[in-house]
């Protein structure tokens, strides 16, 4: 038998007992043995215990710590601690809306008028191409007023009197600040913790760490608001809910914002569940034999997806069906939300979704780029927001579902405090600001009713507690039971992960 | 010197004995009043001195259980030795041993206490004690052989007596300094604190009630009475304003110029970053009071701060971890591999539990679908059982799921008749019953379980969906109206 290099106490000596000895000695010399065994394996193993432990035991183990490899495997590697929040809804505002005339009330601006903005305070930051020609930056305060809510006695601007109730339910961060000015590249930031396209986005990266609730819908789910032209959009895409590196099965699944929710879901004339069963049985076949054949995993990702929209034909009808909402939630929501694609009617959905087990929703609005004709389009689109927004919290908070649901309302980037075009008592535009601008969160693993940092007197820079896009998601991470350094996936020679590679840290200040 | 040789022949005329016993005792002596002057010798002044004295210093607490190790022995090896002789006379070893480790132990404690510049009381009872049980273990060694001579006299006993309490005493004096004076108590079951009076009641202060106990817990066992480490002292409101010997630590009204808030706010790998040594950094919420309370004034009698509201009536139950279930384990995954009702973990970590998920078979999750659950019923901490077909008699079945926190039980056919059932679940502290028929004459049996925080009755008899809320008019509270303890504490 071959012998194990650790074990030499068991190599073959001659047995005393075997020899021709009186029976009296052999007994005595049994009775040595086994103490001398006993003592002599104890030391060596506890000797090697202590090496093994002396030694990284994770080179002893030869495994690897990063996630590589789908999780659900052996070991359940996610969540890493207790959640407080099990899903998330992120009402992301593309375009960049205002904290100016939001949230980041800032009384002295009114005397400040059409003054230049000093040049202390804008330093030596480099402008977008939109106003870095521009002779004069004059202050423009906000056309509204705001007024005080809640117990928090926190300030919101009259263009929001529903959020206005809410407010004590809010975890408003008034700090956070990005590195990118314009479009693109912020909106990539926020999403995926990187300019560049090609990353796994927040909601990819929940869905490949924490894996699904429930076997009939997606993990994360991405509603996307009809357009409003009396708005100023910018366009968003699927590279925003893309997997990037990971397993396209992580990709988030849109809802369409009119006619069929998922196009080519129902089955055509002349199909039933049964023939659609068969067909995608030997489709399945398939795919099987090729994945044996080549082994790439998207083989594997492209059978899980049939299978997902086999179970989604009977879902998403239900899903979609809101007959059954009683009264109340159109009380609540408001009549928008009759209406398919309105942001009213995502915010709804939101709830259904979480309802039904889903991760991750999210719910995209686009028209916050407001360059001119701020006070023309800020009330349209809060308008269609506003009541949105507090109908969800409301809701969820109502129905017990907030205790364990995080919702994330942000944008890219906030606008400046300084008008650009010409400023007029009646009417402005602002353009990209990074260096400061309002998000809020509220729900499980956030502390409700606080502010969160300050800025300056003109809403410029950050003067306390800032919180990075790397930190903001780092923190929302950790409220779902995720260490941000720990969810990672090797690609490129890197473990990857959301917060990348400058240090991140969790925002505890922000946590409940 | 004459008083030494007076004691010195004293004791040789009463204990007949040989030349070198006799040399022995006269160094014995000569040791003992070496270490009874020692604190004099070199003074624990409060500085901190050469780091070679710390790095020795610091094994101290490694090597100090090996003499308590070996004197606790040595009483037990003289009674055991009665029955059997062998082991009385390994007593004698023993003891020769201890008293070996107790001078390398008390010097390596000297050092840690002079190099890292320890003063106050504490440190002082604890040198004391050492140097006392020192002696005390040389006194049993020199009085040992007689005693195992004759085989007769409580001499030797009564001094083994003594040594017992003064190496209590004198551990407990150094548990204190390590872990702070209330390590073993604060635990205590309340019952037990009670009957035995620890803890004094708290007066309605915010600093009584709030910043007294954080800097009790993170700060006093190195400045308090035991240690005073830069002379600084946390242990009473006014040791606490006078400040250390660098001046004062907190300026009331201005926490960015107090010393003390600006050391817990440094990031903890910072060389100055206080609770020092490794020690956990305050919790964030902790340090958002000590900045509130030191802004507002730092005083000791004010009961409430701007803008902290501390929901202290009603804490979180804190995570039980749940029984181990690896046993259990690969039935578990099988199961969550099938469609249906499945277990899944909280955490990586096994301790906090399992989720019993239904969403995949609400429609035809039963009662007795139910039941089949109670193997794991231990191990579930949170049940989701919203819109499946269970009805009153799941109540039988989630009474043994003793672990449970969450139950979710919305949309479902209950009518709350069986509520009472939930009394036995200790740990329950979320209940939804949204959407059901429970009336608010069921729901009222809630009231007897104490851990429950977060109760849903929405859009139930109990709770009437709210008539045509509009957005523009103030809402009603429409949450949690039935359960008067709840107080908004998501």
């Amino acid at each position: 038998m071959k012998q194990h290099p650790l074990c030499t106490d068991t190599e073959h000596v001659t047995n005393v007992l075997d020899l021709a000895i009186p029976a009296q000695v052999k007994q005595e010399w049994a009775e040595l043995q086994t103490r001398r065994h006993f003592l002599g394996r104890a030391g060596k193993v506890l000797g090697w215990a202590a090496a093994a432990s002396l030694l990284n035991n994770r080179a002893l183990r030869g495994d690897n710590y990063s996630a590589a490899g789908a999780p659900g495997g052996d070991s359940l590697k996610f969540p890493n601690f207790a959640p407080r929040a099990k899903r998330a809804i992120y009402l992301f505002m593309s375009g960049g809306p205002s904290q100016v005339d939001l949230w980041d009330y800032k009384p002295n601006l009114a005397a400040q008028f059409d003054k230049d903005l000093p040049d202390s305070v804008r330093g030596s930051q480099q402008l977008t191409g939109m106003t870095t020609s521009q002779a004069r930056f004059p202050v423009a305060p906000s056309h509204w007023a705001f007024k005080r809510y809640g117990e928090s006695g926190t300030w919101v601007s009259d263009l929001m009197p529903n959020m206005g109730r809410i407010v004590d339910d809010l975890t408003i961060i008034k700090s956070t600040n990005t590195e990118a000015i314009n479009h693109e590249p912020a909106i990539m930031l926020m999403n995926t913790g990187n300019m560049n396209a090609g990353k796994p986005c927040l909601g990819s990266w929940l869905a490949y760490g924490l894996g699904s609730m429930n076997d009939n819908l997606p993990t994360f789910m991405v509603l996307q608001t009809k357009l409003n032209t009396d708005e100023n959009n910018q366009p968003v895409s699927s590279r925003l809910w893309s997997s990037g590196f990971l397993s396209s099965e992580y990709a988030g699944v849109g809802l369409r914002s009119a006619g069929d929710p998922v196009l080519y879901l129902s089955d055509p004339n002349g199909v039933d569940r049964e023939v659609r069963r068969k067909m995608l049985d030997a489709v399945n076949e398939i795919n099987r034999q090729t994945y044996e054949e080549l082994g790439d995993p998207e083989t594997n990702s492209r059978i899980a997806q049939y299978e997902m929209a086999y179970r989604m034909q009977s879902s998403v009808p239900e899903l979609a069906d809101l007959s059954k909402e009683p009264q109340s939630t159109w009380d609540l929501y408001g009549p928008d939300a009759r209406v398919p694609g309105t942001f009213a009617y995502n915010c709804l959905m939101a709830r259904r979704l979480a309802e039904r087990g889903v991760r991750f929703t999210q719910v995209y609005k686009r028209g916050w780029d407001m360059h001119d004709n701020v006070t023309k389009i800020l009330p349209i689109i809060c308008r269609e927001t506003d009541r949105g927004c507090y109908a969800l919290i409301t809701d969820l908070k109502q129905r017990g579902m907030l205790d364990d649901t995080l919702v994330i309302w942000a944008g890219e980037f906030g606008r400046t405090v300084y008008s650009q075009g010409g400023l007029t008592p009646d009417n402005y535009g602002r353009d990209h600001h990074p260096r400061c601008y309002t998000t809020w969160m509220a729900g499980g693993g956030v502390r409700p009713g606080i502010t969160y940092g300050e800025t300056d007197d003109y809403s410029y820079n950050v003067v306390k507690d800032p919180v990075t896009v790397r930190d903001f998601n780092a923190t929302i991470l950790h409220c779902l039971g995720i260490d941000h350094n720990k969810l990672t996936y090797k690609f490129q020679g890197l473990d990857q992960k959301l917060t990348g590679p400058v240090p991140a840290s969790v925002v505890s200040g922000l946590l409940a | 010197m004459t008083t030494l040789r007076t004691i010195t022949e004293r004791g040789v005329r009463m204990l007949p004995i040989k030349q070198s016993t006799r040399i022995a005792w006269a160094a014995s002596l000569g040791l003992s009043l070496l270490l009874l002057s020692l604190p004099w010798l070199v003074r624990l002044d409060g500085h901190s001195h050469a780091d070679w004295q710390q790095f020795l210093g610091r094994f101290h607490p490694l090597a100090v259980h090996l003499p308590i190790g070996l004197l606790v022995l040595v009483p037990l090896l003289e009674v055991v030795g009665a029955l059997r002789p062998a082991l009385r006379e390994a007593a004698g070893f023993v003891l020769a041993l201890a008293f070996a480790s107790c001078l390398v132990a008390l010097s390596l404690g000297f050092l840690l206490a002079y190099g890292s510049g320890d003063s106050g009381a504490g440190v002082s009872r604890h040198l004391w004690g050492g140097v006392v049980l020192t002696i005390v273990v040389l006194i049993c060694l020199l009085a040992r052989p007689q005693w195992h001579a004759k085989g007769v006299g409580y001499a030797y006993p009564t001094l083994l007596a003594c040594m017992l309490i003064a190496l209590v005493w004198t551990a407990d004096q150094g548990g204190s300094l390590t872990h702070g004076n209330n390590y073993l108590t604060q635990y205590m079951p309340a019952g037990m604190k009670r009957v035995l009076a620890f803890g004094t009641t708290p007066s309605a202060s915010f600093y009584a009630r709030h910043i007294h106990p954080i800097l009790d817990a993170n700060c006093s066992s190195c400045h308090g009475e035991g240690q005073a480490k830069g002379g600084l002292r946390m242990d009473s409101y006014e040791l606490l304003m006078k400040g250390g010997k660098d001046g004062a630590v907190i300026v009331a009204g201005n926490s960015g110029k107090s010393v003390l808030f600006q050391r817990i706010t440094l990031p903890p790998d910072h060389k100055q970053f206080m609770p020092a040594e490794g020690r956990p950094p305050l919790q964030p919420e902790e340090i958002r009071w000590i900045k509130a309370w030191i802004d507002q004034g730092a005083s000791q009698t004010v009961a409430k701060l701007d803008g902290i509201t501390i929901r202290e009536e009603l804490p979180e139950a804190p995570i039980v971890p749940v029984g181990d279930y690896s046993s259990l384990m690969p039935e578990i995954q099988k199961m969550a591999l099938g469609q249906g009702a499945k277990l899944k973990q909280v955490s990586a970590k096994p301790s906090d539990g399992l989720v019993l998920f239904t969403v995949d078979a609400a429609s035809t999750f039963d009662d007795a679908q139910l039941a089949q659950f109670q193997k794991f019923a231990p191990y579930i901490v949170e049940a989701e059982l919203d819109r499946t077909a269970l009805t009153d008699a799941c109540f039988d079945t989630l009474k043994q799921f003793t672990n449970l926190r969450a139950l979710h039980l919305e949309e479902t056919k209950i009518t709350g008749s069986g509520l009472a059932k939930l009394a036995s679940l200790s740990h329950l502290s979320y209940l939804n019953l949204s959407g059901t028929q429970v009336t608010a004459a069921s729901a009222a049996s809630l009231n007897s379980i104490k851990s429950l925080r977060h109760v849903y009755l929405y859009n139930t008899p109990a709770q009437p969906a709210p008539a045509a809320t509009r957005a523009s008019q103030p809402a009603t509270p429409a949450v949690e109206a039935a359960q008067p303890k709840e107080k908004s504490a998501q």
